[in-house]
């Protein structure tokens, strides 16, 4: 089960239909979890109350500069540059950022956003 | 015929005597090393007036700078045109928690904690832009840090030039020495940004990182 919808924070099994369709919620962007991490991920519990959760997630928005845009093909990810911790609680993986690769925001419940831009913008350069 | 060879000869002369363009020097390191100080005491020192504010509380460069156009002199009298970029300072982490010990307000705290974190994000952007870079530690800490080898490790990968600057050396604790195994490889100066300490050698060095 090493996929990870980014918007609703679902599981998906390696040969599950909705990597290639799109998850139940929507969103077409997974994360992909790599195996001792999955424990984690699965056990990863919502501590911060739906404020915190709100203002985090207006945070990584306004980090970003844009709403997050959708896409016709699924993108899956498997890595993080920036960690929100708590509205406010930061970690920065350097080598990520250095690397320019694209930025995946990890939010403390699961969730993740990826700067659409900055991605493209890599890729193009590339 | 004569108004071709008045504009060839015109475009001649402009290229002859074309200014060589500005050396576009990026000031990168960990908050409160001393880089907006440093970005100070330049401005100071080559056009008369100051750049940018500094803080004792990290993070208070939280967008990239620019000043354009700073003619350096050298000890033999040579001169150099640089574009100053004074850079956020980079961090593995930022924590409110942090400014509010410092005497922040809740929101303005969490504020400053984004803002720090796009600015980290800008500094490396900015990174693939810069013709020579001057790393500013703070010589009272230890070089070792995450931050500092990846910083300059990816200067060097990017085949940037680079000086160390260790900095706030008119203080106790300071160690040139540490840095300097820290980083073998390169040219390290001690400076105090803050007072001018040994700022003309700095100067001097940067004449030959861009040579």
């Amino acid at each position: 089960m090493p996929h990870q919808c980014v918007r609703c924070g679902k599981l998906y099994d390696n040969t599950a239909q909705e990597i290639l369709k799109g998850c139940s919620c929507g969103a077409r962007l997974f994360f992909f979890i790599r195996k001792e991490k999955l424990k984690e991920a699965k056990e990863m519990t919502v501590k911060l109350t739906d404020d915190q959760k709100n203002e985090l997630e207006k945070d990584v928005l306004d980090l970003i500069g844009k709403e997050e845009r959708k896409q016709d093909q699924p993108v899956i990810l498997d890595f993080e540059s920036i960690r929100v911790l708590k509205p406010g609680k930061y970690e920065l993986d350097l080598v990520h950022l250095f690397k320019k690769e694209p930025l995946v925001f990890k939010l403390a419940d699961g969730k993740y956003m990826i700067d659409v831009e900055a991605t493209f913008n890599a890729f193009r350069k590339k | 015929m004569v108004a071709f060879l008045k504009g060839f000869f015109q475009k001649f002369m402009a290229k002859l005597f074309a200014k060589k363009g500005s050396v576009k020097l990026g000031l990168y390191g960990p908050p409160n090393g001393g880089k907006s100080t440093l970005a100070n005491r330049i401005c100071k020192d080559w056009l008369g007036e100051e750049f940018t504010k500094v803080s004792k509380i990290a993070h208070e460069t939280r967008e990239i700078k620019l000043k354009e156009n700073i003619i350096i002199k050298n000890s033999d009298g040579k001169e150099l045109a640089f574009n100053v970029v004074d850079t956020p300072g980079i961090a593995t982490k930022i924590d409110y928690e942090d400014f509010i010990k410092a005497g922040m307000k809740k929101t303005v705290a969490k504020r400053r904690a984004k803002e720090a974190t796009k600015g980290v994000i800008e500094s490396i952007k900015w990174l693939d832009d810069m013709e020579a870079v001057v790393v500013v530690l703070d010589s009272t800490q230890d070089p070792y840090s995450q931050v500092n080898i990846t910083t300059i490790g990816n200067l060097a990968a990017r085949k940037i030039p680079v000086l160390i600057a260790g900095n706030k050396i008119d203080l106790k604790k300071s160690s040139i020495k540490k840095i300097k195994s820290a980083f073998p490889q390169y040219n390290i100066i001690g400076i105090s940004a803050k007072h001018g300490n040994n700022i003309e050698e700095l100067y001097n060095e940067l004449f030959r990182l861009v040579k």
